[in-house]
């Protein structure tokens, strides 16, 4: 008789999904899924709206990343318009891109997965919080408060708003940044730098103590996907795409958003409404592949940045080909919050950063455009169709968390076959299916404001669907 | 960024494209034409509590909080003093609650204000829109007057 253990929800993502665990008659874990149960429609409903009010329109998606949207979008539009922005408007594009990524890892490292980390993966529920590591380590949790603060700051200050800042539009931004505001902002990078090297610090320190975890959070060889300079250098904004294979060969370079959908099919599956990306001349499911800070890390050279880029090489040396274990996101991510508070420091000495030239002004000259970025948890595809007043007609978004579903549905099983062993499972093992998630820092959706506490509901089912056993938190 | 320690912190928080969800950024935009500029009161509205907002509570001598509430009847106005309060999963990004983030003051920098209020309306709609439900709509004068006595007492006399 088989059996089903569900996680629902599954806690600290962005969003709402749950976890199902298929055992079979002797107990043993078969399959697993993880399932996103909620559905947006934003494709859908943007349909018959002008194509310039996409950018504001599409930051609603998301709460932690609305920059992410807004950038990636603003790129469609401007490939629809058929015009390339001043100089100092990308910069400061970059500037406001690399600022969200920092706060949404200082998120995701400080607050989701450092109760984990720091408490470890058995430790008391009630306590594995962010109360938790206030108590256990009140430095790390003033660092996690401080970087995330630096990051959303930063935002405000261009975009007027910490969430959904308007200030991104069609052709570049609204407005130049001020000689007081850039100031403002270098007068936070040294506490910045402070916050992030303490967390960088304690990561070190423990890492090692979570080989098991290490060995089986999605250990597996897999192609990697992510946006490259021509010097083979991290990028999130601008760039090209680049494809390598598990042993780090590149399969495809020079991806252009142009060329993103001749590349990149998704793929449906019936127990989720997350799609499953793959790259088209591979098939699905051999074409999947992984995206956000490890495969970033994987695909480049060089961070291009002095302090990180020592890190890169320290990060490198964890394996001989590409990282494979999804449990050294964790440490990607904060050599890339290193990358962005120094890249923010080098870009606000452009000598032409407060230069006013910041927006470029064209209408519709092409019914087709597409934008491609580095959202925080990994490549974000914007695709419009509009006629020719500019109302779009059809839109398609590929997200991170689409590009990683293979991945993390098979993280999911290699943990759930380590930890659910003859249909029993304890706190601690869910604990751990649970974190192989969290490893990629899926956003489900934030845009919806959710109201009270998140409870974790395991159940286990028999093939009858009958209710077996339960666990509650 | 400079930290402001202002006598009375005034926290809002709810999405003004869902409903009633709407009505603590609306009553902060109210307290914020209704009292003149000062570095004495300072009026923050968020979509979501974050756990960083911890921060300007503790530099505050006094914080009010406003929310809708779905756990009140449709447009029920509580007015209670909030006290710090620790819970499992209850800070992380969208579930930051009054108490907790007082808790989080007080193991973070030590400090809380010295008097922590909560005002609470009962939401009769959260879904999408901009309007506001007619239970919430009638309990508006009510919740208005209520935070003007309540900055009014809780703001330092002037000099």
């Amino acid at each position: 008789m088989s059996q089903t253990i569900t996680i629902d929800p599954v806690t600290r993502l962005e969003g709402h999904g749950k976890i199902t665990i298929q055992l079979n008659s002797q107990g043993e874990v078969e399959d697993a899924h993880f399932h996103v149960t909620q559905f947006r429609g934003f494709e859908k409903f943007s349909e018959g709206r002008p194509f310039y009010e996409m950018p504001s329109l599409m930051a609603r998606i998301c709460g932690i990343c609305p920059v992410s949207h807004l950038i990636a979008s603003a790129k469609a539009c401007e490939a629809i318009m058929s015009v390339r922005i001043p100089h100092t408007a990308a910069q400061l594009r970059r500037m406001l891109n690399l600022a969200q990524m920092v706060q949404s890892h200082a998120l995701s490292f400080f607050h989701l997965s450092s109760p984990d980390l720091l408490l470890g993966m058995e430790s008391d529920p009630v306590k594995r919080n962010i109360f938790g590591v206030a108590e256990a380590r009140p430095d790390l949790g003033l660092a996690g408060i401080g970087l995330r603060r630096f990051g959303q700051h930063i935002i405000e200050l261009l975009g007027n708003k910490r969430i959904h800042p308007g200030w991104v539009v069609p052709g570049g931004v609204t407005e130049p940044l001020s000689q007081a505001k850039r100031d403002e902002i270098l007068a936070m990078i040294p506490e910045a730098y402070t916050n992030l090297k303490a967390g960088l610090t304690a990561y070190k320190q423990i890492a090692s103590t979570f080989k098991p975890e290490i060995e089986v959070f999605a250990n597996f060889p897999s192609n990697y996907l992510g946006l490259i300079n021509e010097d083979e250098s991290i990028e999130f904004t601008d760039g090209l795409l680049r494809l390598i294979d598990p042993k780090g060969n590149i399969i495809e370079d020079g991806i252009s958003a142009s060329r993103f959908s001749e590349v990149i099919g998704e793929a449906v599956e019936n127990y989720t409404y997350t799609k499953f990306v793959y790259y088209k001349p591979l098939g699905y499911p051999e074409g999947s592949y992984r995206v956000g800070p490890l495969p970033r890390l994987n695909i480049v050279k060089s961070m291009g940045t002095p302090q990180a880029d020592k890190e890169l090489v320290e990060f490198k040396q964890i394996s001989l080909g590409p990282v494979e274990s999804s449990f050294h996101y964790h440490h990607a991510r904060l050599v890339e919050a290193l990358y962005g508070i120094e890249k923010i420091e080098q870009i606000l000495t452009d000598p032409l950063i407060l230069d006013k030239h910041v927006r470029a002004t064209a209408g519709v000259n092409r019914l087709e455009g597409a934008g491609q970025i580095e959202a925080p948890r990994g490549t974000l595809f914007h695709n419009y169709k509009v006629d020719e007043n500019g109302k779009i007609t059809w839109a398609n978004l590929v997200v991170a968390t689409g590009h990683n579903n293979n991945a993390m549905n098979r993280g999911v099983l290699q943990s759930a076959k380590a930890y659910v062993k003859h249909g029993k499972f304890t706190a601690g093992a869910l604990n751990r299916v649970e974190a192989v998630i969290r490893t990629f820092d899926p956003c489900l959706s934030c845009s919806t404001h959710a109201f009270g506490q998140m409870p974790l509901v395991l159940s286990l089912v028999n093939a009858d669907g009958e209710l077996v056993d339960q666990l509650v938190r | 960024m400079m930290h402001t320690h202002p006598g009375c912190l005034i926290l809002a928080c709810g999405n003004t494209l869902r409903g009633d969800d709407g009505v603590g950024p609306w009553l902060a935009q109210w307290a914020e034409d209704h009292f003149p500029a000062s570095p004495n009161l300072r009026i923050l509205s968020r979509q979501q509590w974050t756990p960083e907002l911890a921060e300007e509570i503790t530099h505050a001598d006094s914080v009010l909080f406003i929310d809708c509430s779905v756990d009140s009847a449709p447009g029920a106005i509580e007015f209670v003093p909030v006290h710090p309060a620790a819970g499992p999963q209850t800070v992380a990004t969208h579930h930051s609650g009054a108490a907790e983030l007082l808790a989080l003051s007080r193991d973070l920098y030590h400090s809380v204000p010295h008097t922590a209020l909560q005002l609470t309306i009962g939401a009769g709609s959260t879904e999408i829109g901009e309007g506001f439900s007619a239970q919430v709509k009638a309990a508006l004068p009510q919740a208005c007057q209520l935070i003007e006595e309540t900055i009014s007492r809780l703001l330092p006399a002037p000099e």
